[in-house]
């Protein structure tokens, strides 16, 4: 019985050390309030180009970034 | 990170009237810390800009679907635009 029992357990410790490992963890943006944005230059859903710094000194802007929102991934 | 052709058809779907951006290089994602090399995706983010180019607001992970915390930084940034309200005038 004790035998069984250190195989359930072992076979536990085992299952946690090869499933049971944590999923990698987000990545933590190092921006911070304050920051200067990073610019960037992406197309519309037209193909036409779309730069952060063509806003400066004329709107505020709202960047949300909802990766994989559309698709079945 | 979503495809062109995928942000096109959502695009359609619902009438965005905003521009609707695809990273399809990560660049954007990985330039702004977003990016998940092991696992390959991005993390969820909103993030606010103000006219001089400076972030004001960043929220990331589950919670930036919610779009209360960047709602009232613009509404803080419209007031900064607008200037410090004038003081009443005190009647005599």
């Amino acid at each position: 019985m004790k035998r069984l029992s250190l195989a359930i357990v072992l076979i536990g410790l085992f299952c946690l050390a090869a499933f049971g490992q944590a999923a990698p963890a987000p990545p933590q943006t190092h921006l911070k309030v304050g920051d200067k944005a990073p610019d960037f230059t992406l197309n519309d859903t037209e193909g036409k180009p779309v730069k952060l710094s063509d806003y400066k000194g004329k709107k505020s802007v709202v960047l949300a970034f909802y990766v994989l929102a559309f698709t079945g991934g | 990170m979503d495809s062109f052709a995928a942000n096109k058809a959502y695009a359609e779907k619902i009438s965005v009237t905003f521009p609707l951006l695809s990273d399809w290089k990560r660049q954007t994602t990985k330039d702004y810390g977003l990016y998940n090399e092991v696992s390959g995706y991005g993390s969820r983010a909103t993030v606010v800009v103000d006219r001089d180019g400076i972030i004001q607001h960043v929220e990331q992970g589950r919670t930036a679907i919610d779009p209360t915390g960047a709602y009232q930084v613009c509404d803080l940034l419209q007031k900064k635009k607008s200037g410090p309200s004038k003081p009443e005038e005190k009647k005599p």
